[in-house]
């Protein structure tokens, strides 16, 4: 339990971060979405049921702090969530290389569930004009940022004491897989 | 009897049938449901664009001090640069310095930035001033958590008698619209976000149109293929929508193209305001004339 409000705070300190901090010195496109970030670690080293709980409730948050509709995020994250767990189980994601491929295709994944939900369901077609350009950008911020926190993560947990597995991101959870 | 016997182990089977596939497919079937609720969540707030809901007001009340705060202490962390920290070589380079010089100087930066605001303001009252309805100032505190949504976040709400959907304005324009709304910060719809729509006409020709968020900039739908629209026209609020006054700055036309075949232009306008560098915003809590 105090794992999952870990998760909770992190997410709304990400949240708080992406709203007041970052656009004071990045533009749009290149402001990672650190919420993100979380929801691929939690698809990866929690339990699904954890995992996806979470999930929701990161989701909207995050709807709360974007967009003009709850519920936006809420269901892109719940499918970025089952995503993730479908590939941690068909790929070794203990080589971070790989980790951050996982945060690639999920950065790829969260770009395309939001264009189609905001088109399909919203009618705001004009968004792709503003998404599509912005891919490249937002794949660079994330992944750089995913590193950044991979590293802080790994020398923290350093300092905890050293636990198997990569970073003790995935297999370490005493939780994962059940 | 033999029917009865049948009928009886048909049921068992289909009991443990249905009772295996529940258990195999729990997962799925989870997950289906899940996202069909997500769905119907987000369908349903879609509905309700001006609502805002129960969860969504507890966020941004509970977000609001510490945005407050973020915004004070990035104030603090500037001020300290701006009036301490960088004077620190100077000093090293320049040993007449002293202490009261520093103070002197820090005292001169905050009345210049002091006098920069106040110069902002006096623009923004001065437009205020010229549309002749009642406005409210407000600080911008935060903008949106995605790339992709154009939104920014007052420090006014309900205590100061905002309510949502009203306009909101900067010196050199339209900015865009309240949307969600707490006691303490509002959230505002930002004319550039591909969501928002406003009834618009070009100010020299009368041509109107609808002007449509792009993330950065402004597409003017509808405008027939034969309307007078020059590069650098300005674009103003045609008061139709029923939220904007009329004849409020939007934009700057800076592309017109003609295809062969269709029945409108494509025409693109650059916003009067500019969204990087906004600080202080006018809510128009009065009436549309």
């Amino acid at each position: 339990m105090r794992g999952f409000f870990l998760f909770m705070f992190g997410g709304f300190f990400f949240a708080l971060l992406q709203s007041g901090v970052l656009p004071l010195f990045l533009p749009p496109d290149w402001r990672p979405n650190l919420i993100l970030i979380l929801i691929l670690y939690l698809g990866l080293s929690e339990n699904l049921l954890r995992a996806l709980v979470a999930g929701l409730l990161l989701g909207a948050i995050q709807d709360s702090f974007c967009g003009p509709s709850l519920g936006l995020y809420v269901s892109v994250y719940l499918i970025v969530v089952l995503a993730t767990r479908l590939v941690s189980e068909q790929l070794n994601v203990e080589s971070p290389p790989l980790l951050l491929l996982v945060i690639a295709g999920g950065t790829l994944l969260q770009n395309l569930l939001v264009g189609f939900y905001l088109t399909v369901f919203a009618e705001a077609a004009p968004v792709l004009h503003i998404l599509i350009p912005a891919i490249p950008k937002q794949l660079l911020a994330n992944m750089f940022s995913a590193a950044l926190l991979l590293f802080l993560l790994l020398r923290f947990q350093r300092m905890l004491g050293y636990r198997p597995g990569l970073a003790g991101l995935i297999y370490q959870s005493k939780s994962h897989g059940t | 009897m033999l029917i009865l016997l049948f009928s009886y182990h048909l049921k068992v089977f289909l009991e443990q049938s249905v009772r295996e596939l529940l258990r195999r497919y729990r997962f799925l079937l989870l997950a289906v449901a899940l996202l069909l609720a997500t769905v119907i969540l987000y369908s349903y707030n879609l509905r309700q664009k001006t609502a805002t809901t129960f969860f969504e007001r507890a966020v941004i009340t509970f977000a609001s001090p510490f945005l407050h705060s973020v915004d004070h202490v990035v104030d603090f962390a500037n001020g300290t640069w701006n009036d301490y920290l960088w004077l620190v070589n100077t000093r090293q380079r320049n040993l007449i310095l002293t202490q009261e010089n520093q103070k002197l100087r820090a005292q001169l930066q905050q009345v210049k930035e002091i006098s920069l605001q106040n110069v902002r303001l006096r623009k923004l009252l001065a437009f205020v001033d010229d549309l002749d309805l009642p406005a409210l100032p407000a600080q911008v505190i935060g903008e949106d958590a995605s790339n992709w949504a154009r939104t920014i976040i007052i420090d006014k709400g309900t205590d100061a008698g905002l309510v949502n959907g009203l306009p909101v304005v900067a010196a050199q324009g339209v900015v865009g619209r309240i949307i969600k709304i707490a006691p303490n910060s509002s959230r505002v719809l930002l004319i550039t976000d591909a969501s928002s729509a406003v009834a618009a006409l070009i100010q020299r020709t009368r041509t109107r149109g609808v002007a449509r968020g792009r993330g950065d900039d402004l597409s003017i739908e509808y405008a027939l293929r034969n309307a007078d629209i020059n590069v650098g026209d300005l674009l103003v609020t045609s008061g139709m929508g029923g939220i904007f006054p009329k004849g409020l700055p939007l934009g700057r036309i800076k592309l017109v193209k003609t295809d062969q075949f269709g029945l409108f232009q494509q025409v693109q306008a650059t916003p009067t305001v500019d969204f990087s560098h906004l600080e202080e915003v006018m809510v128009i809590v009065g009436e549309n004339p």
